[in-house]
């Protein structure tokens, strides 16, 4: 019989300090007595988890008969300088392609490919480029309106999929899981084809992509849950039991227990939801038609540099869109990012 | 918390604003005719001006009203492929795709007279160019499709231009890249054996299908240029590329188009640019020029089920491929145009790049059409160039033996129509050269699929797999090897009849006989 | 195979322990696979079983029934009307209308034609100014109406079932006295006992048209011959039955390019996938461990300049990297002046080593990975409590055996399933292969099959070339989505059902 242990998720707040996830986020979270807490916490009579005592990374002083992590007599601190030195260069290894593509788009003295990376001549022309011969404008606004749409149907769709299958037990859920993620593995690429002709004969493709790819990026969110039904099942089911027995319907244990706990998810499904369109080219491509109503981002950059001939007029504007598109989603994932490591840690790993 | 409901409900609001604007934007299109362009800058422009005149020349009686989009000549007939219904009325693509249009019925044919008047007024290459099986189904546009050489004036010595190994050396002793695709499409490695005096004739039905094919590759010719292409590939500084941006990275000389003009001027400014036909390999003593093909881009226009609309894209297909409207793009893309009469104007004329293509066309063959998977069997012959020794003569003669075979696949039929027996004769107006379909009703029972109208003179056999091997004649008992058939064997007079045979077959499966009857249909 | 004893087991040193737990893996393998063959056995007879079920319990129903039931079998809804649920009635009722409406304006037609997808396609006439169009039939249209009104029949039969049973159950209920459910009750369960049916609505109703519809359309596909030359608008394509099939696995025949062309790709796709999910792990994992550990300076800088490669869309950056490795981009160049390489960098064109490119497609997959899974290793080994490790180091074990003893089966077993999911996604991964080679360097001696193959190419990017280009066989790629399906499933299958009981639990705790 295997005794699984349940154990709190600890991240490391900006100061440095260790606590518990959902003790970051509210105060009066009730557990249940069999959760084996770590060193330093303890429960309290009405069984909230209280702050642990302060514990600051310290640096402690290597005792001599102390042996490191290698077995070896060296001195902790040539292993560390040796890892800071390999994160360093794996650092540098990350961001060089970022920073090549930035060079690249502040390049005037040739709009083509070329082998050196610093530009003989830097200056805008790349942008204002971008902004004026192309429909830059245009794709970008086309992807916004995409992602903001999508962020908030499909947190919708995902939410209420995810919450059914980790907190009612209802006839046939074991078989729905199982059904989806036998569907999960069909390539997805064959519909393609369907789904264009499905949506043409509604109108939705070229000029009414846009639409088209709404409704076909939101619809079969649903078989996303697997994240999501991760992090609910990490809330304790007594909370929901607790709040039946006082008399609430289903509904409201949802809206008014659950989701107020739930908002590192909740974030982390509308980020995703919004990242999505930014990236996908193959059915954006389909769907477009070529139509500008319906390109985006991606479609576009992509039909930039699709030939030969296009390419070298305009690899240098392409690096420059890149690098448009990709500050402001970088920003938002920065600021999001708590919500996103929480998002995978807790959810990607239970389920 | 109530912060965050608040700052959700502005965000849904802000999008149904958003999405309804953009669809209110979007729904007040009124066009009533959608038309595909080549995406360079100021080509729709350009296309939309046209059509303005041609409104205003046709004075009311067709009012066009055109959203045009860009979409490179190179995709756009695949993209019309994958859904013909919705796909624009008149549309610019690259030759190499007619055929597979024809196919799809995605082209309209003009009419005769506009037919007639496109042959007379178009050069060579841009005739085979519009014609499928005989008959013209679209529009020339340009006929300056074909590639020559591109080279940097300050590295090549200008009289080793004719010369393949000279130029080569120059490269090597500049540590300078030849570009020319080898291994990567199929389209420059025909020049080689082009030079030979190979060839690669693809013959099609009027629906586009791929009937038959010539093609000598596979030869002592073929094998020489090959010979000839190790000349090119064994060397470091070639580069599989056609790619005009090669300048920039260190190249002398480039294989490509007219489309790589205002990248190849950008890379090494106008003065250093220059243009020339391709140049000639000697091979055990003789020299061989190299070839190339002439290719245009094409206008097709949609077949339209309203016939005044479709009146009305012929019109317009018709004046934008006329001279003025060639001679227009001329002088602002540099395209050279197809219309002869516009090939005569001074400018063209004079024009550095398109003298040398002209030149070269001298040893051009026009593309015509080309079976879509010969170009992926064929760049193969550029990688067994490079893969096999030098002067392993049998090696290259294995290479080609092997392509040989992968064409003839590609005619191979199907078990089903080896095994499928036809009526062949002087009957019903053809003599010999028509297999007419039978289907087996039952076992070893075969009856023609319609009725054929067979007269007292007419003449008839029956025969598996479209081949003379297995055949069946003689009579009502027919055998094989037989003597044609007519009505007197079966004691009828002229009419409509279908044929029916029986097939009497031995023990081993082997066909021994048949018993041949005719029912009035 | 014998089982040993526990003692046993814990007295053999490592390496016999190995070879034993690598023995009965294997030698699970067939028990499983019976395992599954049952279980599918069982779950037809379950379902013949509960159509029979039905159907007896339709016929009783109607003979015990009043004359409102036995209405219902006709109009539906009507029981449900009189005994007092007018809401649902009246839906019912509506659907009933809907349908047969349809039926008859559009379904019948279309079902007519399903048994050979169309008599006749459209054709071109010839006029003065050129050709017109006449529209004939449409097999692909044919095909997807026709199944459309297939599944709405389905769907009728279901709901006809449901509402009989509701009169049934609505009878008992009142024969026994009991009030039936109203129409108020109706509409507050939803909220609570029901509430997951309002949940699922909307998002199973996209799956339903969005995801089953087109795989269901894609299977019958595959037994069609659509492709390029018979388009189905001037061309019309029919049913070929399992010929297509045989077309793959014929191995003999003449057509035997394509049959090679899939083995060969499968056999490079599972080392693909095998590779690109363990480097990413254990790579993914050490540099969180390094990240980790006590007095490394700033931890959440390093974590940051690596989860912000994920943020990036993933073709630019992958397109980018796909330029500098070039033959003529910026590494060849370098590598040139520095003297490695004689000659230009080969790696995508026909003079490439197709090995190298493939090693080197691994590598880079390790740069697009590592960022995700050093998170998710990150969070786990912050759940390892320290004084697993303190008892360790007072025990005397040195760093490397901590690893090996605590760290890593902590994480294989904390993040087992997410491995899979990792493989399995991988074995699908279009993007990564598509954007960085683009399947190339071409395998010229698979020529003849259908999209141009390369030495690159995954199952999923040869049947995405499959399905473009102008020689398109969409026939060909359904065979091969659903030869892929059936390969992921049957790994994914075996994997999950033998990971949990492979360990010997003990030795976890």
């Amino acid at each position: 019989m295997t005794d699984t242990k349940k154990y709190l998720i600890e991240i490391e707040t900006p100061d440095g300090v260790l606590v518990t996830s959902e003790q970051h986020e509210l105060a009066n979270t009730k557990y249940s007595a069999d959760i084996e807490l770590p060193e330093g916490y303890a429960v309290s009579e009405d069984g909230a988890v209280e702050q642990p005592v302060e514990r600051t990374e310290t640096e402690e002083p290597l005792a001599e008969n102390k042996r490191n992590h290698l077995g070896l007599k060296v001195s902790r601190t040539i292993t560390n300088t040796i890892i800071h030195i390999v994160l360093i260069v794996m650092s540098i290894i990350w961001l060089f392609p970022f920073v090549c593509i930035v060079f690249e788009s502040f390049r005037v003295e040739s709009t083509g490919q070329v082998n050196y990376i610093f530009p003989k001549q830097w200056g805008l022309d790349n942008y204002i480029n971008l902004f004026t011969n192309t429909n830059f404008p245009r794709w970008f606004l086309n992807t916004f309106v995409l992602g903001l749409a999508v962020a908030v149907i499909q947190t919708i769709i995902v939410l209420a999929m995810s919450y059914v299958l980790s907190r009612i037990r209802f006839n046939g859920r074991k078989g729905l899981m199982n059904i989806m993620l036998v569907l999960g593995m069909f390539p997805g690429f064959l519909t393609l084809i369907l789904l264009y002709k499905l949506l043409s004969g509604w109108g939705l493709t070229a000029s009414g992509g846009l639409f088209g790819l709404m409704l076909v990026y939101t619809a079969s969110s649903g078989m996303g849950y697997y994240v999501s039904k991760g992090y609910f099942d990490t809330i304790p089911k007594s909370l929901d039991e607790a709040a039946r027995v006082d008399g609430a319907t289903r509904a409201q244990v949802m809206f008014k227990v659950i989701l107020p706990m739930a908002k590192p998810i909740v974030i982390y499904t509308v980020l995703m939801g919004f990242m999505a369109p930014w990236g996908d080219f193959v059915l954006a491509k389909y769907i477009s038609h070529y139509d500008e109503a319906g390109m985006n981002v991606a479609v576009g950059l992509q039909n930039l540099i699709a030939t030969n001939a296009n390419k070298s007029a305009n690899y240098t504007t392409f690096c420059a869109g890149g690098v448009v598109v990709a500050i402001p989603i970088t920003i938002l994932f920065m600021c999001l990012q708590k919500y996103y490591v929480e998002g995978v840690t807790g959810g990607a790993v239970k389920g | 918390m109530k912060n965050t409901k608040k700052i959700v409900a502005l965000v849904v609001a802000l999008v149904m604003v958003l999405a309804v604007s953009v669809t209110l934007f979007v729904a007040c299109d009124n066009s009533n005719t959608l038309i595909w362009v080549s995406e360079s800058d100021g080509v729709a422009e350009l296309t939309l001006k046209q059509i303005e005149e041609f409104n205003k020349t046709w004075d009311g009686e067709f009012k066009i009203k055109a959203k045009i989009q860009g979409v490179s000549e190179a995709d756009s007939a695949t993209q019309v492929l994958t859904d013909v219904e919705s796909a624009p009325d008149i549309f610019c693509f690259a030759q190499d795709q007619t055929a597979r249009l024809q196919q799809a019925a995605a082209l309209s044919a003009p009419g005769s007279a506009a037919q007639a008047k496109i042959e007379a007024e178009n050069d060579a290459s841009a005739v085979t160019a519009v014609k499928v099986g005989g008959k013209v189904v679209c529009y020339p546009l340009t006929s300056d499709n074909g590639y020559f050489m591109f080279y940097d004036k300050r590295v090549i010595d200008e009289s080793h231009l004719a010369d393949l190994a000279a130029l080569v050396a120059d490269c090597e002793a500049a540590g300078a890249n030849f570009c020319m695709e080898t291994s990567t499409s199929a389209w420059y490695v025909a020049s080689w054996f082009f030079a030979t005096g190979c060839v690669s004739d693809w013959t099609t039905d009027k629906d586009g299908k791929f009937t038959a094919v010539n093609d000598t590759f596979n030869s002592d010719a073929g094998v020489i240029a090959m010979r000839g292409m190790q000349q090119l590939v064994k060397s470091s500084i070639h580069v599989s590329s056609s790619d005009a941006d090669e300048f920039n990275k260190g190249a002398a000389i480039v294989v490509t188009g007219t489309w790589s003009i205002d990248a190849a001027v950008k890379a090494l400014g106008a003065e250093n640019v220059g243009y020339a036909e391709l140049p000639s390999f000697t091979v055990d003593g003789q020299t061989y020029h190299l070839g190339s093909y002439s290719g245009n881009k094409l206008m097709g226009v949609k077949p339209q089920t309203d016939s005044a609309k479709a009146q009305a894209m012929h019109a317009l297909a018709q004046y934008l491929t006329s001279k003025e409207c060639q001679l227009e793009r001329f002088e602002k893309f540099g395209w050279g145009p197809s219309n002869l009469a516009a090939q005569e104007d001074e400018s063209v004329k004079n024009d550095a790049a398109l003298t040398a293509l002209a030149a070269q066309n001298e040893y051009a063959i026009p593309q015509g059409q080309i079976h879509g998977s010969w170009w992926d069997i064929a760049k193969v012959l550029g990688q067994d160039a490079y893969e096999v020794d030098l002067n392993n003569v049998d090696g290259l003669k294995e290479r080609l033996e092997i392509y040989k075979g992968k064409i003839d696949d590609l005619f191979k039929m199907s078990e089903e129509e080896l095994r499928a027996w036809t009526i062949i004769g002087k009957i019903a107006g053809t003599n010999w050269d028509v297999d007419f379909e039978m289907i087996e009703s039952s076992t070893n029972t075969w009856i023609s699929k319609d009725a054929l109208e067979i007269s007292e003179e007419d003449e008839f056999k029956l025969r598996q797999g479209k081949s003379w091997d297995v055949n069946l004649g003689g009579g009502v008992n027919a055998s094989q090897n037989g003597a044609n058939m007519t009505l007197a064997d079966f004691g009828l007079s002229a009419g409509t009849y279908k044929i029916q045979v029986v097939l009497t077959v031995d023990g081993s499966g082997t066909i021994t006989g048949g018993t041949v009857s005719l029912i009035a249909a | 195979m014998k089982q040993i004893s526990t003692l046993d087991y814990l007295k053999m040193n490592g390496w016999n322990k190995f070879l034993y737990n690598l023995k009965c893996f294997f030698c699970a393998i067939p028990g499983h696979l019976l395992n599954l063959l049952k279980k599918i056995g069982r779950f037809f007879k379950k379902f013949g079983l509960a159509v029979w079920a039905n159907l007896k319990d339709l016929w009783l129903t109607f003979k015990n029934g009043r004359w409102q039931t036995k209405l219902s079998f006709l109009i539906m809804g009507f029981g449900s009307i009189w005994y007092g649920q007018p809401l649902r009635g009246v839906l019912f009722l509506l659907f009933e209308i809907v349908f047969v409406l349809y039926m008859g304006m559009a379904g019948a037609h279309w079902l007519s034609k399903f048994d050979n997808l169309g008599d006749s396609a459209g054709y071109k006439v010839d006029t003065e100014w050129g050709e017109t169009w006449v529209n004939g039939d449409d097999s692909f249209k044919i095909l997807m109406y026709g199944l459309l009104t297939i599944i709405f029949i389905i769907a009728l039969v279901y709901t006809w079932r449901l509402q009989i049973k509701q009169c049934r159950i609505n009878e008992e209920i009142m024969a026994s006295g009991k009030k039936v459910k109203s129409t108020k009750d109706d509409l507050k369960s939803l909220l609570d006992n029901q509430y997951h049916k309002t949940l699922l609505a909307l998002p199973l109703t996209g799956i339903a048209v969005f995801t089953v519809f087109p795989i269901i359309f894609m299977i019958l596909v595959a037994f069609t011959n659509y492709d390029a030359s018979h388009d189905g608008r001037g061309v019309l394509f029919t049913w070929q039955g399992l010929q297509n099939f045989g077309e793959i696995i014929n191995f003999s025949s003449g057509d035997s390019v394509v049959s090679m062309a899939f083995g060969e790709i499968l056999v490079w796709t599972l080392i693909w996938a095998f590779f690109a999910t363990f480097t990413n792990y254990f790579l993914g994992m050490f540099v969180a461990m390094m990240i980790n550990k006590k007095g490394i300076q700033f931890k959440k800088g390093f974590r940051t300049i690596l989860v912000m490669t994920i943020a990036i869309p993933q073709f630019i950056s992958l397109l980018y990297i796909s330029n500098m490795f070039s033959e003529t981009g910026f590494v060849s160049k370098v590598l040139q002046d520095l003297g490695i390489l004689s000659e230009n960098l080969h790696l995508f064109d026909d003079k490439a080593n197709p090995h190298l490119t493939r090693a080197w497609i691994i590598i880079v997959n390790i740069w697009i990975g590592i960022p995700y899974l050093m998170l998710i290793a990150t969070g786990i080994l912050m759940n390892i409590p320290a004084d697993l490790y303190e008892s360790a180091k007072i025990d005397g074990a040195s760093g490397v055996q901590q690893f090996g003893k605590i760290t890593l089966p902590y994480m294989l077993f904390v993040t087992g399933p997410y491995l899979l999911t990792s493989f399995t996604g991988n074995l699908n991964n279009f993007n990564v292969i598509y954007l960085l080679t683009g399947g190339t360097p071409t395998n010229s001696s698979l020529s003849g099959a259908s999209g141009s193959v390369g030495y690159t190419d995954i199952l999923i990017t040869w049947l995405f070339k499959i399905t473009q280009g102008t020689d398109s066989k969409y026939y060909l790629a359904s065979v091969v989505g659903i030869m892929i399906f059936i390969v992921v499933s049957v790994i994914s299958l075996i994997v999950y059902n033998v990971m949990p009981s492979n360990r010997n639990e003990g030795d976890f705790s």
